[in-house]
């Protein structure tokens, strides 16, 4: 018996030491990942990926619902063009609405469009600036006729706001236009 | 060490058993509980650590000796909780670098992004123009600009068009005027291309073709997968969205 307890503190002292060992490790390992964290979670380049990712989803929803218009749901179609517009394009649109309304109803043209491709051309993070292109098909829906199709190249402009990014002016690529770099 | 281990485990089992603790014991599991609980029932996990400590401190309760499987639980206890965390924050680095928006380097690496915006801008003219008296710099294009499945992309879009150019003596200019990268993910990226096209008919006599002595315009757009190979963009698939 007195032998085993004067061994007791010799193997008292390895695990105390392999302990130790151990919660160096794991701290380096808790620096390491600590590090690692705050590296990735302050990376302005992942900020302004997020931000282009932001404006692109933003400029292809409002592209499409400015190219969606039900004449049995004018309203509401007309109410979602004002929400995803802000600047001049939006005063446009406010201004033209009851004549627009009247066009729509008068012709009871159903439009829907598609997104097929988009990209962000221009971002300036600090103004809240992006500029995007947008190739959308259109289908029109009049009474008494087929669809038809047809293909927009469309380039629009963003601006940041508090409610997020929105459109601020909207046009399509001219058709012989001067090249542009 | 093992046979005082195991003694005082199957006391300990006999305890929990049973309700009124036997004559022999109170002393040593008086003395050897104290420091226990501070481990077991703050830590759950940390109960092996200390567990074969515990028999020390029984037989001869020095104030040293005692302080001891509070040291190892305590060092057991932090590189558990340091352990945790840097597998924590391992996970949230990795979830966000592993982000796809990030992955996505279009305009983020500028320089990138308007290399290969030059170079599928000067491809898809290069591969999209068409001279009926110089059809070899047609062929050449398609010969070092393509690779993959657009080598027959574009032999079924333009093979027609260039046969038609050649009758009519026809020259046909693609011009970009506009285009966009999508996505670069290291040596691949995806482009979005505005391009107006116009045709130009040298063919003399009919007063058709005379017409089309003005030039007409077309504006086309498509999507365009790129890969980098041995420093040059290359086209490796078109998109004209089923047109």
């Amino acid at each position: 018996m007195t032998s085993k307890l004067r061994a007791a503190p010799r193997t008292a002292r390895p695990l105390l030491v392999a302990a130790l060992v151990l919660t160096l490790l794991a701290g380096g390992f808790a620096v390491c990942g600590g590090w690692a964290w705050y590296a990735a979670a302050h990376d302005d380049t992942a900020a302004y990926a997020g931000q282009r990712d932001a404006a692109l989803a933003a400029g292809e929803q409002a592209v499409q619902n400015l190219n969606t218009l039900d004449h049995r749901e004018v309203d509401r179609g007309l109410d979602l063009w004002e929400s995803s517009t802000t600047g001049e394009l939006h005063e446009q649109l406010a201004e033209g609405r009851e004549e627009f309304t009247a066009q729509v109803k008068g012709a009871k043209t159903v439009t829907t469009a598609k997104v097929l491709s988009a990209a962000v051309t221009e971002l300036d993070d600090r103004a809240g600036r992006a500029r995007v292109l947008v190739a959308l098909r259109v289908t029109v829906k009049a009474p008494g006729a087929e669809k038809t199709d047809k293909d927009s190249r469309m380039l629009g402009e963003l601006t940041r706001t508090g409610g997020g990014w929105k459109l601020s002016a909207l046009g399509q690529a001219p058709v012989g236009g001067t090249p542009a770099g | 060490m093992s046979t005082t281990r195991h003694l005082i485990n199957s006391r300990r089992r006999r305890q929990a058993r049973d309700p009124q603790p036997p004559a022999a014991t109170p002393r040593t599991g008086v003395a050897l509980l104290p420091p226990e609980p501070a481990g077991t029932a703050g830590e759950p996990e940390n109960a092996p650590g200390p567990e074969p400590e515990a028999p020390e401190p029984e037989p001869a309760p020095a104030p040293a000796r005692r302080r001891r499987p509070g040291a190892l639980a305590v060092l057991c206890l932090l590189t558990l909780l340091l352990g945790g965390f840097a597998g924590w924050a391992h996970a949230r680095a990795a979830s966000l670098t592993g982000d796809p928006a990030r992955q996505n380097t279009a305009l983020t690496d500028l320089a990138r992004t308007s290399e290969i915006k030059g170079q599928t801008g000067r491809a898809v003219a290069a591969l999209f123009s068409y001279d009926h008296a110089d059809p070899d710099a047609f062929d050449r294009a398609a010969g070092t600009l393509l690779t993959g499945k657009a080598v027959d992309q574009h032999a079924a879009l333009l093979g027609e068009v260039a046969e038609r150019a050649d009758e009519q003596k026809a020259v046909i200019t693609t011009t970009v005027t506009d285009s966009a990268v999508e996505r670069v993910d290291g040596d691949r990226a995806r482009v979005l291309v505005y391009a107006d096209q116009s045709s130009v008919s040298t063919a003399g006599g009919k007063k058709k073709d005379e017409a089309q002595d003005e030039g007409v315009y077309a504006g086309a757009m498509f999507a365009v997968d790129v890969v980098l190979r041995d420093g040059r963009w290359l086209v490796s698939s078109l998109d004209t969205f089923g047109r």
